[in-house]
């Protein structure tokens, strides 16, 4: 993966005690997490779970109620144009006007931003197979979602935020989607954050990992790390949580077992494991399960325990 | 942004031309025949001559024919029309952004949301004001013989010739723009716009107007008669001749003394129609600086 080098180093996305209510609601609250550059990132959670308020405070549509968000080192109290300049947005439902045509959606691209790439616009639609004339209104859903992520591409920014960009789209035009995505984004450096309450979706393109649950981070950082914490243990129904290799994020009883994926403290030795026991390794759907089912007594209890900088080193 | 700000309300830009076209059509066709009559009457020698009663029954056929027509339905429908073209365009301009959810595409492009609402407001109001200007030429074309019939500082006349009209347009626009970043709905935006706009308009009108420079006062001695020789005055087109004896000046009131000997007319003089037009459009104007103002404010400073 090529890393974008040109901001001295500094990480994608830095929120730090970041925190965002509504009225009396906390929508996200203490959110502390660190993104490199070029990551692609799934930001998985149910929906309500604060994914939207996270991404428009990334972006600088929304203001923090409390601590701060930067992107490559520009906070988000910086000039709103520098900042606006460096991340591509689709947004949920992929807002576009409707009486334009796609050409004039280009236009629009072009005159609100320095940086357009008007090829890379036209040569997708072509690929495509969308006419540049034709109005927004009569496309296709999926083809609505492939004009507004051009749009978010061809701004050329470095970091790209989308936000469940296929969850209004039929099963094909979802595959087609990613599929497009994937390719899109290969090799180029851009760091890429998106959003799903679908966890397939994100499985076979993200190398980095959010979870988010109830305006809470319950777990972040790079999927194989993480994938590499975690344990599948299989255990006699009686097992106490306290004889556990570490600690149970989610435990599921039947009747003379219990499957149980538990994040493994190193301070607790491998040996640990016992006859009868079973261990597996735990898988990106799994894991992001597991941590998404966490009941929120239990998150309340070990939150300081899981905090994502702990997990990301 | 110029392009997009132009592409965004070409359709309404289009419609404004329909309006404007259609008052024309309205004011070309029954200005056409005031003319006529005007000429065929003879009512220009009539004014020349000064001798204004010797033309009563000219003037007053003259009036019968078209005041009816140019006042009742003609200004009832201008009374709103400024309100609901300023609330029509105004309100959409922020609030279907929020409405259709396209706020989060236009406001995370590279120029700052500030910027695109700053050009937007220049360019919309810059064409309200040509259209307001345009309206308010067309009625004045129109109006010209009644005016010299007339004079154009009575109510319902004054309200369409000169500054105001193009400035209640601006108001109407600037409140509804602010109750569309407020309120987030166009429709509703347009209504809450709407009320204090008409509201303002009305008290602006009934009971400021007559104030904005102290009003001349003119005693006439006589005995008795002249008072109901000067009833007429400042109710309209009915005022041909007013009680002044100057076509145009806008009487106030008209009362005798005790004793029935003196006349006292306090009235605002026809010259003083550019210096109040200029005063009640500064208000408007004002308010729709105030409105669009906050709104810049509020969207640099919007919370959600």
């Amino acid at each position: 993966m090529v890393h974008d080098d040109a901001d001295g180093g500094a990480p994608a996305v830095r929120a730090d005690r970041l925190g965002r209510r509504y009225g009396r609601v906390w929508g996200l609250r203490d959110c502390t997490v660190e993104v490199p550059a070029g990551a692609i990132v799934g930001l998985i959670g149910p929906n309500g779970a604060g994914k939207t308020t996270l991404l428009e405070m990334i972006i600088g549509l929304l203001e923090p109620t409390e601590g701060e968000v930067s992107i490559f080192g520009t906070t988000s109290r910086a000039r709103p144009a520098a900042r606006l300049a460096r991340v591509g947005y689709l947004a949920q439902d992929h807002p576009l006007y409707r009486d334009f045509s796609v050409a004039d959606m280009f236009h629009l691209g072009r005159a609100m931003n320095p940086s357009w790439d008007e090829g890379l616009a036209q040569a997708r639609m072509e690929a495509l197979g969308i006419p540049l004339k034709r109005k927004v209104k009569t496309l296709s859903g999926g083809q609505q979602a492939q004009v507004a992520l051009t749009m978010a591409l061809a701004k050329r920014a470095p970091l790209l935020v989308l936000d469940e960009p296929v969850s209004s789209l039929d099963p094909v035009a979802r595959l087609e989607f990613m599929r497009d995505l994937m390719a899109s984004v290969a090799g180029t450096g851009l760091t890429v954050v998106i959003a799903s309450h679908v966890v397939s979706e994100l499985e076979r393109l993200c190398d980095w990992l959010i979870v988010l649950t109830g305006g809470q981070v319950q777990v972040a950082g790079p999927a194989d790390d993480l994938i590499a914490a975690h344990v599948l243990l299989t255990v006699p129904r009686a097992t106490p949580d306290a004889e556990l290799p570490g600690l149970p994020v989610h435990r599921t009883d039947s009747d003379r077992h219990s499957t149980v994926l538990v994040r493994i403290d190193p301070a607790r030795p491998a040996a640990q494991q016992r006859p009868g026991w079973q261990a597996d390794l735990a898988g990106f759907e799994q894991l992001v399960l597991a941590y998404l089912q966490r009941r929120p007594q239990i998150a309340a209890g070990y939150d300081t325990a899981l905090t994502a900088t702990e997990v990301t080193r | 942004m110029i392009w997009v700000s132009w592409r965004q309300h070409r359709s309404q830009a289009i419609a404004c031309l329909g309006v404007l076209a259609a008052l024309a059509i309205y004011a070309i066709l029954l200005g056409t025949s005031m003319r006529t009559a005007f000429s065929h009457d003879g009512l220009a020698a009539c004014l020349a001559r000064s001798q204004v009663n010797s033309c009563q029954n000219a003037v007053g056929a003259f009036t019968g024919e078209f005041g009816s027509a140019v006042n009742i339905a003609f200004y009832s429908v201008l009374l709103i029309a400024p309100g609901l073209l300023g609330v029509i365009i105004g309100a959409p301009l922020i609030a279907s952004e929020l409405e259709y959810g396209t706020w989060r595409l236009a406001w995370s492009q590279t120029i700052p949301r500030t910027r695109w609402l700053a050009v937007k407001l220049a360019l919309v109001t810059g064409g309200l004001i040509v259209l307001g200007a345009a309206m308010t030429a067309v009625i004045t074309w129109y109006r010209a013989p009644m005016d010299r019939l007339t004079g154009h500082f009575l109510q319902n006349i004054y309200d369409y010739e000169g500054l105001v009209l193009t400035a209640y347009i601006l108001c109407a626009f600037g409140f509804a723009v602010l109750a569309g970043l407020l309120i987030r709905r166009s429709i509703p935006a347009m209504i809450v716009a709407f009320i204090p706009w008409l509201a303002i308009r009305l008290v602006a009108e009934f009971l400021f107007r007559s104030h904005f420079l102290a009003p001349v006062t003119l005693i006439q001695n006589c005995a008795g008669l002249c008072v109901e020789s000067g009833q007429n005055g400042g109710t309209g087109i009915s005022a041909v001749p007013p009680a002044t004896g100057h076509i145009g000046d806008w009487v106030l009131s008209i009362g005798g003394n005790a004793q029935g000997t003196q006349t006292v007319i306090t009235y605002q003089p026809a010259d003083r129609f550019w210096i109040f037009q200029s005063i009640e459009a500064g208000i408007f104007v004002a308010l729709t600086a105030a409105a669009l103002g906050a709104a810049i404010w509020l969207l640099h400073r919007r919370p959600a």
